[in-house]
C-alpha cells in the first residue's frame, strides 16, 4: 500500500528542504535570541524612553500572524525598495516576529529576580552596565531555559510557513515530491518524522542546559591546596 | 556649598531636617541625625516607625524629598546648580556614597554566585583588582567572619546566618568607613542570631562606625553608644542606652519598651 522506496529516490530533495530549513531557523532563532534581549535589556534600563516602544512591537508581533510578515517582507518589500531573497525574508520573518515573544520571555525572567540584588549592588558601586550584564543577564537566562525551549519549539514549527514564500524549506519540498509522486502520505510523514527530530534536539538541549545551569554543587576553593574544605 | 569643616569635622553621615512622604503618607518629617566617627547608634521603633526609610534615605536607596544628607561632608544624591537643586547623576551618587556600605535585612546575596563571589565581584568590577588579588582579599573577608570554609558554597546551601555573615564579609571588602544594617537579624531563625550579632559586636570593638536598625533591645543595651527611638517618622528620643532604657522620657518610648518587655518576659 504505501511504497517508502520513492522517498530513497527523492532524498536529495528531502535532504535540501531539511538543511534549508535547519539553517534559517538557526539564523532566525540567533535573531529572534538577541535582538529580543536587546529589547528587554533597553526596556528594563529605562523603561520611560523605551518602555513604550518595546511594548508596541511586542504586540505587535503577538497581534499579526508570521505569515502576513513574511508576505509584507517578501512581497511588499520591492515597492518600497527592500528586496530580499525569499530565505533573507524568511530568517528577517522569523527573526523579527520571534524576537518580540523572547522580550517578553527575557521580562519575565528580569522581573523575577529580587530588586534588594540591584540595591546590593548599587551600594558596592556596582555600575548599571555591570550589574545587568554579570547579575541580571546570568540568572534571567538560568530562569528562561523553560519557556525559551518552547519558544523556539514554535519557531521552528511555524517556519513551515517559509515554504509560502517560496523557500525550498522541507514542507515546500515534501509538497513537490507530491505532486511528482502523486503519494501523499508518504513525504508528509517522513517530513513530520524530520521536524520531530530537530524539535526533539531542541528540547532535550534546553533540558540539557536547564540541569547544567541549576547544577550548584559547592565549588572547590583551595587558594592553599587543600581540597578537604570543598565539601562542607 | 557647605563643607566639611563649616558642617562638622568628624561627622561621618550628617543628615538635616530630612522628609519622604510615599504619597499622601510622610514617612519622615524632619530628621536630624549626626554620626561620628567610631559610633555604633542603634534605631529603634515600632514597625512602620520610618527608621528603615531613614536608612535607606542616608544611602540614598531611597531619595529624600527635603532637607540634606552629607557623607563625609559632601552632599549626597543632589548637586547644587545655579542655586537650584537637581538630582546628581549615578556616577556622582555612587562617588559620594563611597565610604557607606550597607547589610540588608534579607541579604540580597546573588545566588548565582558563590559565597567568595559574592564577596569578591565589586572588588574586581569596582576596585579592577586582578581575579587572584581579589580572592585573597575576599577570603581575608570570609575569614573575619568565620566562613573561609564555606567559599565555595552557593548561597542556597548556607543557613541564614551564614548568608548575612557573607553579606556583612561582602560589605567590609569595599572599606567601609560606615556600616548601616537594616534589621540584620529579622529574617533569622532565632538560634541563628547570635552568630551575626557576634560578628556586628567585633566590628563595634574594631572600631567600625555603625548604624544599626535593629528590635534586638539586649543589642542595642550592650554594644551602641546612642540610641535613637523613631515614631511615626520622627525621632522621638535619643541618648545613650544606660539612660534611654532605665529613664524614658517620652510616653511612647515608656509604652514601646513595657510592650517589648512583656513579650520577652513569658
Amino acid at each position: 500500500m504505501f511504497d517508502f522506496a520513492l522517498l530513497w529516490e527523492a532524498r536529495e530533495l528531502i535532504l535540501q528542504g531539511l538543511w534549508n530549513t535547519v539553517w534559517i531557523c538557526f539564523l532566525g532563532c540567533l535573531v529572534a535570541l538577541s535582538l529580543g534581549l536587546v529589547l528587554a535589556a533597553l526596556r528594563l534600563s529605562n523603561p520611560r524612553l523605551f518602555g513604550y516602544p518595546v511594548a508596541c512591537y511586542v504586540e505587535l508581533c503577538r497581534g499579526t500572524p508570521l505569515l502576513v510578515l513574511l508576505f509584507l517582507l517578501y512581497y511588499g518589500g520591492p515597492s518600497i525598495g527592500i528586496r530580499l531573497d525569499a530565505e533573507i525574508a524568511g530568517v528577517t520573518g522569523i527573526g523579527l516576529y520571534g524576537a518580540g515573544y523572547f522580550a517578553e520571555i527575557y521580562r519575565g525572567g528580569f522581573k523575577s529576580i529580587p530588586k534588594g540584588q540591584l540595591e546590593a549592588a548599587r551600594m558596592l558601586g556596582i555600575s548599571r552596565w555591570h550589574a545587568l550584564t554579570r547579575i541580571q543577564i546570568p540568572q534571567m537566562l538560568r530562569l528562561i531555559v523553560p519557556p525559551g525551549t518552547n519558544q523556539l519549539i514554535i519557531l521552528v514549527k511555524e517556519s513551515a510557513l517559509i515554504s509560502i514564500i517560496s523557500v525550498d524549506d522541507l514542507t515546500k519540498n515534501a509538497t513537490t515530491i507530491v505532486n511528482q509522486t502523486f503519494s501523499v502520505i508518504e513525504p508528509y510523514l517522513a517530513v513530520a518524522l524530520l521536524y520531530w527530530m530537530i524539535i526533539e534536539l531542541i528540547a532535550r538541549g534546553g533540558y540539557a542546559l536547564e540541569k547544567r545551569l541549576a547544577n550548584r554543587q559547592p565549588r572547590h576553593v583551595t587558594p592553599k591546596g587543600d581540597p578537604a574544605h570543598a565539601h562542607g | 556649598m557647605p563643607t566639611a569643616d563649616t558642617i562638622a569635622p568628624r561627622a561621618i553621615v550628617e543628615a538635616h531636617g530630612i522628609s519622604k512622604r510615599f504619597g499622601d503618607l510622610e514617612v519622615l518629617s524632619d530628621i536630624d541625625f549626626r554620626l561620628d566617627s567610631s559610633e555604633v547608634v542603634c534605631v529603634i521603633g515600632p514597625s512602620g516607625s520610618g527608621k528603615s526609610t531613614l536608612l535607606r534615605c542616608l544611602a540614598f536607596l531611597e531619595p529624600y524629598d527635603n532637607g540634606s544628607v552629607y557623607i563625609d561632608g559632601q552632599l549626597l544624591g543632589y548637586d547644587q546648580r545655579g542655586g537650584m537643586r537637581v538630582r546628581a547623576g549615578e556616577r556622582r551618587i555612587d562617588e559620594v556614597r563611597a565610604p557607606v556600605g550597607m547589610v540588608f535585612q534579607h541579604f540580597h546575596l546573588w545566588p548565582h554566585r558563590t559565597a567568595l563571589e559574592n564577596v569578591t565581584e565589586a572588588l574586581r568590577l569596582v576596585n579592577g583588582l586582578s581575579r587572584r588579588d581579589a580572592e585573597a582579599e575576599g577570603m581575608a573577608m570570609l575569614e573575619r567572619v568565620g566562613l573561609a570554609e564555606r567559599a565555595g558554597h552557593f548561597p542556597e546551601s548556607l543557613s541564614g546566618g551564614q548568608k548575612q555573615r557573607v553579606a556583612i564579609a561582602r560589605a567590609l571588602a569595599m572599606k567601609p568607613r560606615v556600616m548601616l544594617f537594616d534589621e540584620p537579624t529579622s529574617a533569622l531563625d532565632p538560634e541563628l542570631v547570635g552568630e551575626v550579632l557576634d560578628v556586628m559586636k567585633q566590628l563595634a570593638a574594631d572600631g567600625m562606625t555603625m548604624v544599626i536598625v535593629t528590635h534586638e533591645m539586649g543589642f542595642a543595651a550592650n554594644v551602641s553608644n546612642r540610641v535613637v527611638f523613631m515614631d511615626q517618622g520622627q525621632v522621638v528620643e535619643s541618648g545613650p542606652p544606660s539612660i534611654l532604657f532605665r529613664q524614658p522620657r517620652s510616653a511612647r518610648l515608656k509604652q514601646f519598651l513595657n510592650t517589648w518587655r512583656e513579650r520577652h518576659i513569658d
